[in-house]
């Protein structure tokens, strides 16, 4: 095990390594380059020049590449070029809206999707198959709706029309109730995609464990139906749903960024996109950079928890 | 003259007869899950190519006396802020969708058969290179590594559609590569090596016929995945910019109007999810056909 997870972590470390290089070379090929994309036709001669050498373009390449890697060991993220405030203090100020929506819409699609799913199969495997048909197909409509999309509809229904939820609006950790009412739709628009793939991985990893031998002896032994399925059933489920939940924190991140763009929710989402649109290359670095390792690591992590939990898996 | 229309007529008709036959026992109409993804692509597609003869605006022409105006007969999908017609804009729309999703699909598949059937054939340092950098961009959410590129190499339709083929591609070769390792063992590879066939020939005529038809699958979904991060981005104001239509700026130019004028927002909404639903349709059958152990 120990030896597992030091061999991914290495590769961990190559991966983090590559994105940052990447990452840092791609925006060194834009055409002209980063300091006149920036000025647009606003800035010429001297005054180009002079904001080539403040961000230190005039720099070779290479050196270029060694102080950008040294400042991010350091946690120095830089300052945005166009508001000159430190990165890492805006990222910082973003994130916590950011996550809490993550966070609360993993708690909603396990809460809605793990019923839902264990239900089904336990239908399914009584032969009483419509919830599971009913379920697979809602799954796969709601799965390929746009989430942009999904957003709008959930806004003209519930906000404009119903006006159950406030559609803008101040958001700040001092008022809560304020906040959670903010923070719903965009929740429930993030969790019904979550939800659906969840219910259907459920589903199927439920349904597989139970034409288990364990199960049938366990029935044999005289449990009940309802403790065969949460004591054994759901139980032995539990580590592919864990497993998923992980996967599936890439398609949420991706969410985010629509989600905060149309609830104008001034999490990490929106500082990328206002950063795309004002050109601030700096900006953009270190949040795709953030990005990618926010996901690596979460893979990371639930890969060597499933190992842990699971021993059958051999190394 | 006249004679030789009627002779081709009626030379045509039994040939017209065979053909409407031969249909009916095409496996691809058989299937169901076909069935129900060609029931909705077809009218799509037909629809789109038909666009510029039907009886409707243009899509980038204005029309200040309808402005915001419901939908009816004469403006199906309703009208947006400056008159223009999004029934015409959402089958123009469509037309950005499908080139994006089978562009990115097509781009996808060659160089995942390339570089995935390199590495799984070779092994070695070759295959640690290339799953090395396939690794480096699997570590990144898709649409964010689109909205990464996007924002380096410009908007407009091929940055996009270079974009979302750069977010795909590693998928594909990590699909190809582990099917070609799963290849490279069998019995019937051993006994072409057995002939001293070449290694070309060996990768060419065993091993990458018999990767197609996952690929062929996993293309479809592609395609459907390609034109749903277009129509994001697009929306983000990222993509295809105004005023040419793309299904995603749509949406994005009725967002502001969502409580006067709903039809802009949600309707070219639909059809992209039908765009979607079709081509998901179409892999299950694919697979159904191609796949013998998986027919019921």
């Amino acid at each position: 095990m120990a030896d597992y997870a030091v061999k991914k972590f290495f590769q961990l470390i190559v991966t983090i390594f590559g994105v940052v290089t990447l990452v840092f070379f791609t925006l060194r090929f834009i055409p002209g380059d980063a300091a006149s994309a920036m000025a647009g036709d606003t800035l010429s001669g001297a005054a180009l020049e002079n904001l080539r050498e403040k961000m230190g373009l005039n720099e070779p390449l290479l050196s270029q590449y060694l102080s950008y890697l040294k400042s991010l060991v350091m946690f120095d993220l830089g300052e945005t070029l166009t508001t000159r405030l430190p990165v890492g203090g805006l990222l910082l100020k973003a994130l916590p809206i950011t996550l809490s929506m993550a966070i609360a819409t993993i708690i909603l699609t396990v809460t809605i999707s793990i019923p839902l799913g264990t239900l089904a199969a336990f239908m399914a495997h009584k032969g009483r198959r419509w919830l599971d048909n009913g379920l697979t197909g809602m799954a796969m409509i709601v799965d390929l709706m746009p989430s942009f999309w999904t957003a709008l509809v959930f806004l003209l229904i519930f906000s404009l029309t119903l006006g159950w939820f406030p559609a803008s609006g101040q958001l700040t950790w001092e008022d809560p109730w304020a906040l959670v009412q903010r923070l719903a739709l965009p929740v429930m628009v993030l969790s019904i995609t979550q939800i659906a793939t969840m219910a259907r991985i459920t589903r199927t990893s439920v349904l597989e464990v139970l034409s288990e031998d364990y199960v049938r002896t366990a029935r044999s032994l005289g449990w009940s139906e309802l403790q065969v399925l949460f004591r054994h059933a759901l139980k032995n489920a539990a580590l592919p749903i864990a497993t998923v939940i992980g996967l599936s924190f890439g398609n949420l991140l991706n969410g985010t960024v629509i989600v905060e763009f149309i609830f104008t929710i001034p999490g990490v989402g929106n500082l990328l996109i206002n950063g795309i649109n004002s050109r601030d290359y700096q900006m953009v670095q270190t949040l795709i950079v953030f990005y990618a390792l926010l996901f690596v690591t979460i893979n990371f992590v639930t890969d060597l928890i499933y190992r842990t939990l699971d021993p059958r898996v051999q190394f | 003259m006249a004679d030789l229309s009627i002779k081709s007529a009626a030379t045509v008709t039994p040939g017209l007869h065979k053909a409407l036959a031969a249909a009916r026992r095409n496996p691809l109409i058989t299937n169901i899950k076909a069935r129900i993804s060609l029931f909705i692509l077809i009218p799509i597609l037909t629809l789109m190519i038909l666009a510029p003869v039907l009886p409707i605006q243009a899509p980038l022409e204005t029309n200040l006396r309808a402005l915001l105006e419901s939908p009816s007969l004469t403006h199906l999908f309703g009208t947006d802020k400056m008159g223009r017609d999004i029934f015409s804009r959402t089958l123009a729309g469509i037309q950005v969708s499908l080139l994006v999703g089978f562009s990115v699909a097509g781009i996808a598949l060659v160089s995942g058969m390339i570089f995935g059937t390199l590495a799984g054939f070779y092994g070695g340092i070759l295959d640690r290179v290339i799953m090395t950098i396939v690794d480096i961009f699997l570590a990144f959410p898709s649409l964010l590594l689109a909205i990464g590129l996007v924002s380096v190499m410009g908007t407009g339709l091929i940055p996009v559609i270079l974009a979302i083929s750069l977010a795909d591609v590693p998928r594909f070769i990590r699909l190809q590569r582990s099917q070609v390792i799963s290849l490279r063992s069998r019995a019937f590879i051993d006994a072409a090596r057995t002939v001293e066939a070449s290694q070309y020939w060996l990768m060419s005529r065993h091993i990458v016929p018999n990767t197609i038809a996952p690929m062929l699958v996993a293309g479809s979904i592609a395609a459907a995945n390609a034109i749903l991060i277009e129509a994001s981005l697009s929306f983000l104001g990222l993509g295809i910019m105004p005023p040419e239509p793309s299904l995603g700026n749509v949406v994005r130019d009725g967002q502001l109007y969502l409580e006067q004028a709903w039809w802009i927002s949600t309707l070219p909404g639909v059809v992209i999810l039908l765009i979607a639903i079709g081509l998901h349709f179409l892999s299950d059958g694919v697979r159904e056909l191609l796949d013998p152990r998986s027919r019921k």
